[in-house]
């Protein structure tokens, strides 16, 4: 990618302080807080309805936090805020896009809001429009678009006038393996760059792949903040087994949490049984072993090595996609 | 400032591309006004083809007035009449049977009595066949016996005056048929009344801008829905200029789209509005008036499909309410109210307007409209805005 390289940054790209949101008696937002510095890509990990896209909503501005605070860079952000919005590019997870409008002409437009002046927005569509592959079809209404081609196009209107921090709410969903790829890639790529990343997602894959640091999100609070390895450690290291199978489910957990070295089970119902263990490998025949003895007949068993999912499970009791 | 171009632009840029306006605000409406006009085509055309008359007349005048109330019935340039003479007692069985259209009887003293200020009598007898034309010829004779009543009283005046009998016939008869001495020509007062034809296309205009002028404000809840709202707030454009881009191309397609539909519905009527500039200034406050009720609808509803409905229900209450369709009549309190209308109003500073009225007398039209623009943008500042809390 030809792109001229964010000014550099001596302090953090953003800072958010001790934000809350509440939404009448329901709390979206609960004392959340966390730095970016430039060139770093940090991830917000959570369900839906964790409080990602309201945390992404004040960061960018939308509106205000009802306590806390938001700097990009050196400049308080709040609605009003023009000043640290011109150092923001967002990226919502709408496709925010003008269906009756060509490429060109919502890049144009948004890039005129951002500022943008003639020839210097010109030479940025013309390049944005070449690093999504958008070329060809640049004058053609986005309506005609393909899902992918209009999730690179959303995409493509975020970081139009090179913004030092680059917000990103779930910019994957919806896309189909290529196109997600080549998104990620992207993402990556700007990091490298110096751009300062802030991405929201609630699949795992993505959070480990792109983000120096992630904070797990649950119920509007920062369960645990770190980077991969980091959070990993949280649990103890422990491996995750998966059970299928039928019978006695119930029973079958029961035994299994005084099995040694079984630290949590999770499940009961048709989905089967998740156990997180000190040392999966060594104790998977005692683990089958029991369930069977409690009148499960397991079908299926499968044993996953730490990952965020792991953390996510550990520190709320709950898989990431419940 | 260049925010708010750019965002005008936009608007405009994919409200012609869509199409939508210019079916709703220009084709529709367009398309019902031809089909009013062929359906009202006759009505409200100010002339009447009068069918050929036939007048039984007995005239035993022996003096001039007489012949001359007959040769003005024989000679009307509005309506073909037959002067069909028979004797005096031929006149009533001949008017009923025959298909006349009218009987007159003139007395044997006729013009001796009207030069000497006696009194006389002339007997009228009404046709079964033609009523309008009927009335047509009744209203010319009562206007030509007025005509001689007037030499009558001006004879007795000059007796009483002292002129001699023959002084005085003769200033009688000078008044009766004689050349008047006050003429009337047609001209027009600034009155608040259309023709059938104009009002149609008045009503219907300020019907229609209620709907195009939705294209502008309301254009906000699709932008919030399809998140480019969310992203132009994230952008350095002032926050006030999102709102009022949309107010000003809701604004705007309201004043051409008015002002289309006036000219073309001119010309298919046939009608005249009246001085152009005050038929601007009308267009532009009814404009006004139209997008401040959008701010209204912008706040209490959440979604696009909402704010379609509720457009949809204004538009058609203050339409039918403000005469789009036909007058609406009131007293009382529901007149002031009524009054208050803006397509009301626009309707009235036209009929004003087409009366050849100017700026001074089209005042409180305008500060009706005005007046609203100015209360529902502020009453819209205290409203909840639903939509965003949604």
């Amino acid at each position: 990618m030809e792109r001229e390289p964010a000014p550099p940054l001596t302090g953090t790209a953003l800072t958010a302080r001790n934000l809350v949101k509440r939404f009448g008696d329901l709390t979206a937002v609960d004392d959340v807080s966390f730095q970016i510095r430039p060139g770093e890509t940090y991830g917000l990990l959570g369900p839906n309805g964790a409080g990602k896209t309201t945390i992404i909503s004040m960061v960018a501005g939308l509106f205000p936090p009802d306590s806390g605070s938001v700097d990009v860079t050196d400049i308080r952000m709040g609605p009003s805020s023009l000043g640290a919005k011109r150092h923001i590019g967002l990226v919502p997870q709408e496709l925010a896009i003008y269906p009756d409008l060509t490429a060109e002409e919502n890049l144009n437009f948004f890039g005129r809001l951002q500022g943008l002046r003639r020839k210097d927005l010109k030479s940025r569509v013309a390049l944005v429009l070449d690093l999504l592959g958008l070329g060809e079809r640049a004058r053609e209404q986005t309506k005609k678009y393909s899902g992918g081609m209009k999730r690179r196009l959303n995409i493509g209107v975020g970081l139009l006038h090179r913004p030092l921090l680059l917000i990103l709410d779930e910019p994957t969903v919806g896309v189909d393996p290529q196109s997600r790829n080549s998104i990620l890639e992207a993402v990556a790529q700007l990091s490298t760059e110096g751009t300062a990343v802030l991405y929201t997602t609630h699949y795992m894959e993505e959070a480990e792949r792109l983000c120096d640091r992630i904070a797990i999100l649950d119920q509007g609070k920062v369960q645990a903040e770190g980077t991969r390895d980091e959070l990993i450690t949280l649990t103890g290291g422990v491996d995750r087994i998966n059970l299928i199978g039928t019978g006695r489910m119930v029973a079958a957990a029961e035994s299994l949490r005084t099995v040694p070295g079984v630290q949590q089970v999770s499940g009961g119902g048709l989905s089967g049984l998740t156990l997180t263990v000190t040392d999966g490998p060594a104790l998977l025949a005692s683990i089958i072993t029991n369930a069977a003895t409690a009148g499960m007949a397991v079908t299926s068993v499968e044993l996953t090595r730490p990952d965020l999912e792991s953390v996510f499970l550990h520190l709320t009791g709950k898989a990431l996609r419940d | 400032m260049r925010a708010l171009v750019t965002m005008v632009g936009n608007d405009f840029r994919q409200r012609l591309r869509d199409k939508t306006v210019l079916i709703f605000s220009l084709l529709v409406p367009l398309a019902l006004m031809g089909v009013l006009s062929l359906t009202f085509g006759r009505l409200g055309n100010d002339s009447v083809e009068l069918q050929p008359a036939t007048v039984v007349a007995a005239s035993e005048d022996n003096g001039q007035l007489g012949s001359i109330l007959l040769d003005s019935l024989d000679s009307l340039e509005t309506m073909d009449v037959s002067i069909h003479r028979v004797p005096a007692e031929e006149v009533s069985p001949e008017t009923r049977n025959g298909g006349a259209a009218l009987g007159i009887m003139i007395p044997e003293d006729f013009t001796t009595a009207v030069t000497s200020g006696e009194e006389t009598t002339i007997r009228l007898i009404e046709g079964n066949g033609s009523p309008l034309e009927t009335s047509v010829l009744i209203s010319v004779v009562t206007g030509i016996v007025d005509q001689f009543s007037a030499g009558s009283v001006t004879a007795i005046a000059g007796r009483i005056a002292g002129l001699s009998p023959e002084q005085a016939a003769e200033t009688g008869r000078t008044s009766a048929a004689g050349p008047p001495q006050l003429a009337l020509a047609e001209g027009f007062a600034p009155a608040e009344q259309l023709s059938l034809r104009a009002s149609l296309v008045a009503g219907q205009t300020g019907l229609f801008l209620l709907f195009t002028v939705g294209f502008g404000v309301l254009g906000l809840l699709t932008e919030r829905e399809q998140g480019t709202l969310a992203r132009i707030r994230s952008t350095t454009a002032p926050s006030w200029t999102v709102v009022t881009a949309k107010a000003v191309v809701g604004f705007l397609l309201g004043v051409v789209a008015s002002a289309v539909l006036l000219t073309s519905g001119s010309f298919l009527f046939g009608v005249n509005f009246g001085s152009p500039l005050i038929v601007a200034l009308l267009v532009t406050g009814v404009s006004a008036a139209a997008t401040s009720l959008t701010f209204i609808v912008a706040r209490l509803v959440r979604t696009a499909e909402q704010a379609n409905v509720a457009q949809s229900i204004l538009a058609m209450v203050l339409g039918i309410a403000g005469g789009a369709f036909f007058p609406i009549q009131s007293s009382g309190f529901m007149a002031a109210i009524m009054d208050l209308n803006p397509v009301g109003a626009f309707i009235r500073g036209l009929g004003i307007s087409a009366g050849g009225g100017g700026i001074a007398e089209i005042g409180a039209p305008l500060a009706v409209m005005w007046g609203f623009a100015v209360v529902c943008t502020l009453a819209s500042r205290f409203l909840p805005d639903r939509g965003a809390a949604a």
